[in-house]
């Protein structure tokens, strides 16, 4: 069960730390200042049933050449340790948390199970400087299903299961503005949402579909994605969507049953399927065969062969699954699987400044770190 | 029903009297006074949800703008002070990877040895595994965080700190000593030992050790200037010895004030006798294989070498006792402390019994200095009756309790203790290394019970286990691990436990799905994604709900649905509006054969998009196309009879084509026999009228005969 067979297991450092909370999202937050590495923790605590949202400072890890001749004689570098700079209680829990930097300062936005929205900007030590929220029923009928805040900060998309697709912009840096791009009137439910460019945006619903909309062609999605490829009799939900900003045409999905696909939108009905059992060709390959509940490109094994890369590969991309598994899938290439826990991996993040390191969160209450060599 | 407390009657779980004081829990309500009436039931777990109603003043009604009611949840702390709920959660999660290992090794063993048609049902080694989990669930029970050790090792500190110990710790490592570890069963006695010097710590609560004379000493011992002339130090040393915590007993000998440079010279005897004494002590034969660094004590492995070193050390202690330098020693303490240190160490059963507090401990006495060789529970537990005899208990502790149950052999006893002390996770575990104990165990423990309706007490208290486990919202899903292994009544209650689970949230739907998956349960996923898909569908989520009705299979809720909608697409569908509906058609994909009614919607949409393009482009191969799509409609059964004139009257422009007519005289035919079939149905009572124009039929039916006309000429 808990054996990591492909990775050389050697040099992968793996470090689980309880929390005794449930962990509902974990973020690395985008660095900010040189010295101090944070990340943001959505928690509930179940026995005061009070949700939480936390900052916590983390120790950078070591570079490989640091650690090379210490390996024997000195005793293991500090084991990473979570410290808590600041907490903020909310009143539901957290649905979505996504991350960004205005102005050299981190913005957080994270949506609730019961429809509000918060966004916290950041000062340089990690506390929280201004809070601002929408209330509930004012964006969706019901919980937010994601959040995503465009890369420069200006603005967050927000989808439902409502099947509503809202703006929310905080342009003058006093309060909230938002407003509706879309209400498909519960016909279709959105649960999934990513910008690709500050103009355009993809969502993920049921059936595997994905929608592109453009906010220069108001009315509607611009192209979609149907999901049944290949003659299916079970379908699946997408989870979570990535986009590389150096290849917005192709946006990456993970969803139910194992799979992970990528639609191109230059060749708009034919996804490239990274993993999954739901189809032959791949099923060989695929890591996990149940929920992939986030997806993204992992720029860490990016760098090994960038040279070679054609516009039409897909990236390298990283999964995190129901059935505990944190791997990371390419394109014609057998996964590497970084983790097998016992129970459900539910989130996980990168650390954009130092790739080699990993953040998840686990379903028993726990976080664990990851350092690649 | 033996094995329970035998009061508890036909109760499937021992209800401990200690149960019975009343605690009062403070009830946050914050409404006004009066309350007229409450309203008690059960909520998840060991929560009460209380309802409070306020009596509304009759003349205001409900206008003092106060809520009428309240409803709060109380929970009932039955909160063990040593390991609390989150704790326990981690203790739960983590014992789940142990248990599913051995519960596989023991499923392949057992099938192995059905192959073999061997006579013994296990693997020799067996108890290897067994060895293997016992150490996996001990680890779990260390509390998280460690002390960091002291670099400087100061040699006035005779006893390190240690973080203190578990009682729950102690209890599976008592079990382990004497029912998993078969490999030191001939060591059982130092086994013993071992745990008392690391649980010793936990009786100090209730009264004097050995170990609460030692920590009282080492406050004192810095202010001490002659250490040899306290009274205590002699008392600490002796009682260390009795108890064979030999490292510290030689520490505090080296103590001694004959040692020091400047005394050295005129106490030359005493500090001879003192060095004489340290140097038995630590060359005392243990019954062992081995012993950690920086353990005192020689080892012998078998029992005939024990023996031979055992009398050849007593000779020495004896000779020791009768030398004459004693005469010579001038200081009194010295000579009458070590000499009763010697009397220890041959095992005078009355300076044993004074040097020790607890009962336990003077049992630990006896093994090492009056009976080392002490086999057999029946003579351990006739021993420690004797010395609970001479050293009579004030206060029951847990663990008493199960070191007796387990002396007296009596695998009832040692389940309902560990059930009493330490509750349910402390007995589904346990189990285990209790079935590898004995055959006998193994067949009380496995044997199905009448009174237990069919199952064993192993499995009942599994299923105990896994209610506490379901009965919380963070660990119901490590249930199904021990549900599944109860082969009577787990998958029954693994199916009830599904069905409890919350469907509006689709992550949590989807793990339950999961386990669903994991275990074969493909009826209960597919009857919990109706429930999920109807209640989507109740809550406007039109899109999910036919989705979660499309993955259960479920063609007859689809096409109740399927009747609703098409309600709603007379209403809403105008060309604007078929957006919105484009990602449920999509959804609904174009040959699914678990749509239902509903790929009507699916050919709807083509249909209404090339009449579009008929009405921007005006070719005739366009129109054509839409034609043909009208037609299929037409023909499908599953087109709503009360959607046949608005698409015909959609498609008048077709049927009136300028440059040739579309339709072949077939096509009008079926049409027209639609148009029949639909004034025939329009005199039945439930018939709705499509909401059109008056004239629409007769402009229908004109176009028809127009077409028919036409396409007659034609061919």
């Amino acid at each position: 069960m808990a054996t990591t067979k492909s990775p050389p297991s050697h040099s992968l450092q793996i470090h689980r730390l309880p929390q005794s909370q449930y962990i509902d999202a974990v973020r690395f937050l985008p660095a900010f200042s040189g010295l101090d590495r944070f990340a943001v923790l959505a928690l509930f605590d179940t026995h005061s049933s009070s949700p939480s949202l936390q900052i916590h400072s983390l120790p950078k890890s070591t570079p490989p050449s640091l650690n090379l001749q210490s390996s024997h004689s000195l005793p293991k570098s500090t084991p990473p340790s979570l410290n808590l700079q600041s907490s903020l209680s909310l009143s539901s829990r957290v649905s979505s948390l996504s991350l960004s930097l205005s102005a050299h300062k981190p913005l957080i936005a994270a949506s609730t199970f019961s429809g509000s929205l918060h966004i916290l900007l950041l000062d340089f030590d990690a506390s929280v400087q201004s809070e601002f929220s929408v209330p509930e029923k004012s964006l969706h009928v019901g919980a937010i299903s994601c959040v995503d805040l465009q890369e420069s900060g200006v603005e967050c998309v927000s989808v439902g299961e409502d099947g509503r697709v809202n703006l929310v912009g905080f342009g003058d840096g006093s309060r909230l503005t938002y407003r509706r791009v879309w209400d498909s009137d519960g016909l279709v439910s959105y649960t999934a949402a990513k910008w690709a460019s500050p103009t355009e945006f993809a969502t993920g619903g049921f059936g595997f579909g994905l929608q592109w909309w453009d906010l220069r062609k108001p009315g509607g999605p611009v192209s979609q994605f149907k999901g049944n490829w290949a003659q299916r009799t079970t379908s699946g939900i997408v989870h979570s969507i990535d986009i590389h900003p150096s290849r917005k045409h192709t946006c990456l999905a993970g969803g139910s049953l194992g799979t992970v696909f990528a639609w191109d939108l230059r060749w708009q009905q034919q996804p490239i399927i990274l993993s999954g059992v739901g189809t032959s060709e791949v099923a060989t390959h695929s890591p996990c065969e149940s929920e992939v509940w986030e997806v993204k490109y992992d720029p860490y094994m990016q760098t090994s062969n960038f040279g070679n890369v054609s516009s039409s590969r897909i990236l390298p991309a990283m999964l995190c699954s129901e059935d505990g598994i944190l791997a990371v899938v390419e394109q014609g290439e057998e996964p590497i699987e970084l983790l097998a826990e016992p129970c459900a991996i539910n989130s996980f993040d990168i650390d954009r400044q130092n790739p080699t390191d990993v953040i998840c969160s686990l379903e028993w209450e726990s976080i664990a770190i990851l350092s690649r060599p | 029903m033996p094995g329970l407390t035998a009061d508890s009657g036909n109760a499937l779980v021992p209800l401990s009297p200690e149960a019975h004081v009343s605690v009062v829990y403070p009830l946050h309500h914050g409404l006004k006074p009066p309350i007229s009436r409450l309203s008690i039931s059960w909520s998840r777990g060991n929560a009460l949800r209380v309802s409070v109603f306020r009596e509304l003043p009759a003349e205001s009604g409900d206008s003092d703008g106060e809520a009428g009611g309240k409803v709060v949840q109380v929970k009932l702390g039955v909160a063990d002070g040593e390991v609390d709920d989150a704790q326990w959660r981690r203790i739960a999660y983590g014992s789940v990877s142990p248990f599913a290992l051995l519960q596989s090794r023991r499923n392949s063993v057992l099938a192995l040895s059905k192959m073999s048609m061997s006579s013994s049902p296990y693997h020799p080694d067996w108890w290897e595994y067994v060895m293997e989990y016992s150490k996996d669930i001990s680890s779990l029970l260390d509390n998280a965080k460690s002390l960091p050790n002291s670099v400087i090792d100061d040699p006035k500190t005779v006893l390190k700190k240690v973080e203190e110990p578990t009682c729950l710790k102690a209890a599976w490592g008592l079990l382990e000593i004497f029912y998993a570890d078969k490999e030191s069963q001939a060591w059982l006695p130092e086994q013993i030992v071992d745990w008392l010097a690391d649980y010793d710590i936990l009786f100090s609560g209730t009264q004097a050790t050995v170990h609460s004379k030692l920590v009282e000493f080492q406050k004192a011992i810095v202010r001490l200037q002659t250490i040899e002339d306290d009274p205590r130090y002699w008392e600490v040393i002796t009682s260390a010895l009795a108890v064979g915590w030999l490292e510290i007993v030689v520490k505090l000998l080296r103590l001694h004030g004959s040692y020091q440079l400047d005394q050295l010279s005129n106490r030359e005897t005493e500090n001879g006798l003192v060095e004489a004494v340290a140097i038995l002590i630590s060359k005392m034969p243990r019954m062992r294989p081995e012993l950690e660094a920086g353990r005192l004590g020689e080892c012998f492995k078998t029992k005939p070498d024990f023996i031979k070193a055992w009398e050849k050390w007593r000779a020495q202690i004896t000779k020791l006792d009768c030398s004459s330098f004693w005469v010579q020693c001038d200081h009194r303490q010295t000579r009458d402390g070590l000499r009763n240190m010697l009397q220890v160490m041959l095992g005078n059963t009355n300076n044993l019994c004074t040097s020790t507090c607890h009962w336990i401990e003077l049992y630990i006495s006896h093994f090492l200095y009056v009976r080392p060789f002490t086999v057999g529970l029946e003579s351990m537990h006739a021993l420690a009756q004797k010395c609970i005899q001479l050293k009579p208990i004030s206060s029951s502790h847990r663990l008493m309790g199960l070191i007796i149950g387990i002396l007296g052999e009596n695998t009832e006893v040692v389940l309902a203790e560990c059930s009493r002390a330490f509750g349910p996770w402390m007995v589904a575990h346990a189990i285990e290394l209790l079935t590898a104990g004995s055959d006998q165990a193994e067949i009380i423990l496995q044997e199905e019970r009448d009174n237990l309706g069919g199952i064993s007490i192993e499995e009942l208290h599994r299923l105990v286990y896994a209610q506490v486990l379901s009965s919380h919202a963070l660990t119901w899903q490590i249930a199904p691990i021990y549900l599944t292994s109860c082969m009577k009544q787990g998958m029954g209650l693994l199916e009830v436990l599904l069905y409890k689970q919350p469907v509006q949230d689709n992550q949590m739907l989807l793990k339950t799905t999961e386990i669903c998956r994991l275990y074969d349960l493909e009826s209960i996923s597919s009857s919990i994604m109706k429930i999920a898909g109807v209640y989507h569908w109740k809550h406007g989520r039109k899109g999910s709900g036919v989705f979660w009705l499309q993955q259960a299979r479920d063609e007859f809720r689809l096409n109740r649905i399927a009747q609703q909608l098409f309600d709603f697409v007379g209403r809403s569908i105008s060309d604007e509006s078929f957006k919105q509906w484009e990602g449920l058609i999509e959804l609904l994909g174009s040959e699914s054969k678990i749509a239902g009614g509903l790929d009507f919607l699916h050919k709807y949409r083509d249909f209404k998009k090339s009449l579009q393009q008929v009405q921007v482009g005006k070719t005739t191969d366009a129109a054509q196309q839409a034609v043909e799509s009208l037609i299929s409609l037409m023909r499908n059964p599953s087109t709503p009879q009360r959607f046949w004139l608005p698409l015909l009257h959609d498609s008048l422009k077709l049927l009136s084509w300028q440059e040739r007519p579309l339709l072949n005289v077939n096509q009008t035919n079926l049409l027209l026999n639609k148009l029949q079939e639909l004034s025939m149905a329009r005199l039945r009572p439930d018939f709705i009228e499509a909401n059109l124009p008056p004239q629409a039929l007769s402009s229908v039916r004109l176009a028809l005969a127009t077409n028919l006309g036409r396409a007659i000429l034609e061919e």
